[in-house]
């Protein structure tokens, strides 16, 4: 596939391309941290802050760097959008007699979102999204109805914050697949790749020129440097077998001792998409005859953390904290690959920067990898 | 399915009859007809039955395929079962499945087939029961199976057991053991007292060449899958059917994993070769 080379000032002819047939969703800086959300122009970009992120730590500052993208990903995540934390699946309007049941259509006129500088591990995310509410046999409708027509923008990570460790999980610096237009902040334009028709479409008209050499010799030394900037690294190969292989392991309890069961990991987790629903009542329901009432399903983002998670009558499969430790970890990390055929992980980190006591994933695992012979 | 699985259609309370003091079966008919002929299930797989404004619990069918109306066998638990047994004929629920795997009928041919059931556990068991009974009267016999067959089930005390007067029936195909774990002074009770694995004495069967559906408490179904295995067994050939918190039914809320597998979408009803390594591993 042909390179192209995009100057800086063009990128902002790009954006409009994009507005003009999407929602754009990128990074935008709210409360101290990156988020995402709808962006008007693309001077709303943090453009020069950093990250500084670490187990429980993240500060964002802003350092006048000269790249534009030079932070890499907060505690949101694609997963708001396509899997949104409240979502209303029906109304109901029920007499004794009857039931009757509606499920709002999503406005046909919406405009499809197209997401803006997503990093690699997010794409890769989403593309685990799909596994999940559209490769099963009984499909997401809602997922769906967003998921279609949806445009990427991946941007390569130059500058990955101390808890990234993608290359470990083979996700990025660099996006592989799954984009449709990709770039890579060279220090004097972005190199850009297509990643599909819809890609290509949108860059017409938006001057760029072929890409020489030189820039893909410089896309490769800063892709190189960001890789030896990420130090933690994972067994993949060993995966899922070493886990399953230590159920038992002392360092469950010891991990359990530190975690507060709070969630805080799954929530920031772009991959994990448990959810919970109940019937929803209003007041001015009730308020009706007598006899009849109406409601709506309500379905939030759960987390296996919640100690109610695997509550049933009469019992509770995980009440320990050590068990729905183990639990999370053994979805992401071995469950998945046997559910799904890949790990369940991207290695974008949030878990690591947003656990208030820093537990680092990576880490816990190394522990109980290390110990072969502890059974 | 031509429904949106995660949404509820509605579905009338035809009749209800008590089983015993805690538990009753109910008849239900999909209201609308399009949705009601699209509807097939299997015996062993279970709906989603919902009150709207109270929630939404998961209920194995009780009835077989070929029956007019769909039966759900429901023991009073929490909010949505107590509801439930508020109800009277003509009332609406909510209804979403069927869900999940069934009991391998197929898998049967000439085998022994042993069919085991604790407690409630009788209730997605009656399903491939009458299946069979069905078949058996059709005598078309090519899918009707022919090895010996057996029904061991066991209740808390004699005022638990379900459908007690279907057994008659289904001793006509049958060899049909029942226990107890606890007898009632006041009812007489001339059979079995003990767990189930004491009704093995009675059943002579040959263990390689059979087929075990299991449903029942876990404890239950650990103890007993431990004994069918000494016997030889091959756990390629033992079904059970396991519970777990189920949210939304078809694999998309997590509630219901069980080490790798999702109880709702890759059972209710395993292979135990299938879950083995999680089997009996606390907590998981
Ligand atoms: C595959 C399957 C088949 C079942 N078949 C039957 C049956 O045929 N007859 C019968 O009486 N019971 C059956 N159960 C158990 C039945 O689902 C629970 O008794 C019921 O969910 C309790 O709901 P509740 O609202 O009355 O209880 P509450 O304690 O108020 O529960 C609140 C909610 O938690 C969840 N929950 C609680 N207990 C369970 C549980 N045991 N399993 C799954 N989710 C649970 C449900 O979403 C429920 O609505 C089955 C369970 C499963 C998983
Ligand atoms: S488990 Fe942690 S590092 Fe992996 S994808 Fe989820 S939040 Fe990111
Ligand atoms: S690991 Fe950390 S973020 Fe996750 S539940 Fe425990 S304390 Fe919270």
């Amino acid at each position: 596939m042909s390179q192209l080379i995009l100057w800086k000032e063009d990128l902002q002819q790009l954006f409009h391309r994009l507005q003009a047939a999407y929602r754009v969703i990128g990074p935008l800086a709210a409360d101290g941290v990156v988020g995402l959300a709808e962006l008007e122009n693309l001077s709303s970009l943090p453009i020069g802050h950093r990250d500084r992120q670490g187990p429980g730590v993240y500060r964002l500052e802003n350092v006048g760097d000269a790249d534009i993208f030079s932070f890499v990903v907060g505690p949101d995540s694609v997963k708001r959008f396509l899997h949104p934390p409240v979502q209303h699946p029906y109304t109901f309007r029920k007499s004794r007699k009857r039931l009757h049941i509606a499920s709002p259509r999503a406005a046909p006129q919406e405009k499809p979102l197209a997401f803006f500088a997503l990093r690699p591990c997010d794409v890769a995310a989403l593309k685990l999204l799909d596994k999940v509410f559209l490769e099963s046999p009984l499909k997401d409708r809602r997922y769906q109805a967003v998921r279609d027509g949806v445009f990427l923008l991946a941007v390569n990570c130059l500058h990955p914050a101390e808890t990234c460790f993608c290359h470990a999980m083979q996700t990025g610096p660099e996006v592989r697949d799954g984009f449709d237009l990709s770039l890579t902040e060279l220090d004097a334009g972005f190199l850009v790749e297509i990643g599909s028709e819809k890609g290509k479409e949108i860059l017409n008209g938006v001057p760029t020129a072929e890409a020489t050499a030189r820039d893909a010799a410089e896309k490769a030394a800063k892709l190189e440097a960001s890789r030896s900037r990420m130090k933690r690294s994972v067994p993949l190969r060993a995966l899922p077998q070493v886990l399953y292989n230590h159920l038992e392991h002392p360092r469950w309890a010891e991990t359990a001792a530190r975690c507060l069961g709070c969630g805080n990991c799954t929530q920031v987790c772009p991959t994990c998409f448990c959810t919970t629903a109940h019937d929803h009542v209003s007041l001015a329901c009730l308020a009706q005859k007598e006899a009849q009432w109406c409601g709506s399903r309500v379905r939030l983002w759960d987390s296996c953390f919640s100690l109610n998670f695997a509550r049933v009558h009469g019992g509770n499969f995980r009440t320990s904290r050590k068990a729905r430790y183990r639990h999370w970890m053994l979805h992401k990390l071995a469950y998945w690959i046997d559910q799904f055929g890949t790990p369940g992980c991207v290695g974008c980190g949030r878990c690591i920067t947003w656990c208030p006591v820093g537990i680092d994933v990576t880490e816990e695992l190394e522990a109980i990898a290390a110990s072969r012979n502890v059974p | 399915m031509i429904h949106d699985p995660m949404i509820p259609f509605e579905a009338t309370i035809r009749w209800i009859k008590k089983e015993t003091r805690d538990t009753a079966t109910y008849a239900m008919k999909i209201a609308d007809r399009r949705i009601a002929r699209a509807y097939r299930f299997q015996p062993g797989q279970f709906n989603m039955l919902s009150i709207p404004g109270i929630g939404e619990a998961p209920i194995s069918i009780s009835s077989a395929p070929e029956e007019e109306e769909i039966l759900h066998t429901v023991r009073v638990a929490g909010d949505v079962t107590t509801q439930l047994s508020r109800l009277r004929p003509g009332d609406a629920v909510g209804m979403r499945g069927p869900f999940g795997t069934s009991w391998p009928l197929d898998e049967v041919e000439d085998r022994d087939l042993l069919i085991v059931a604790g407690g409630l556990g009788i209730a997605p068991l009656r399903s491939a029961i009458r299946r069979i009974l069905h078949l058996a009267r059709r005598r078309k016999t090519a899918s009707c199976p022919t090895g010996k067959k057996f029904i061991l089930y066991g209740a808390k005390t004699p005022k638990d057991i379900l459908f007690r007067d279907e057994f008659p029936r289904y001793r006509s195909a049958f060899q049909v053991h029942l226990t107890v774990d606890k007898a009632d002074p006041e009812e007489s009770w001339k059979g079995e007292v003990g767990l189930i694995p004491t009704l093995m004495r009675h059943v002579s069967f040959n263990p390689l060449k059979s087929i075990v559906f299991l449903c029942g408490p876990e404890v239950m179904m650990q103890v007993f899958t431990k004994e069918l295995t000494a016997r030889g067994v091959p756990p390629e050939k033992i079904f059970v059917a396991m519970e777990r918190n189920m949210n939304c039914g078809v694999g998309l809320c997590g509630h219901c994993l069980f080490g790798p597998v999702f109880v709702c979408k890759d059972g209710p009803i395993f292979r135990l070769s299938r879950i083995v390594d999680f089997w009996g591993v606390r907590e998981i």
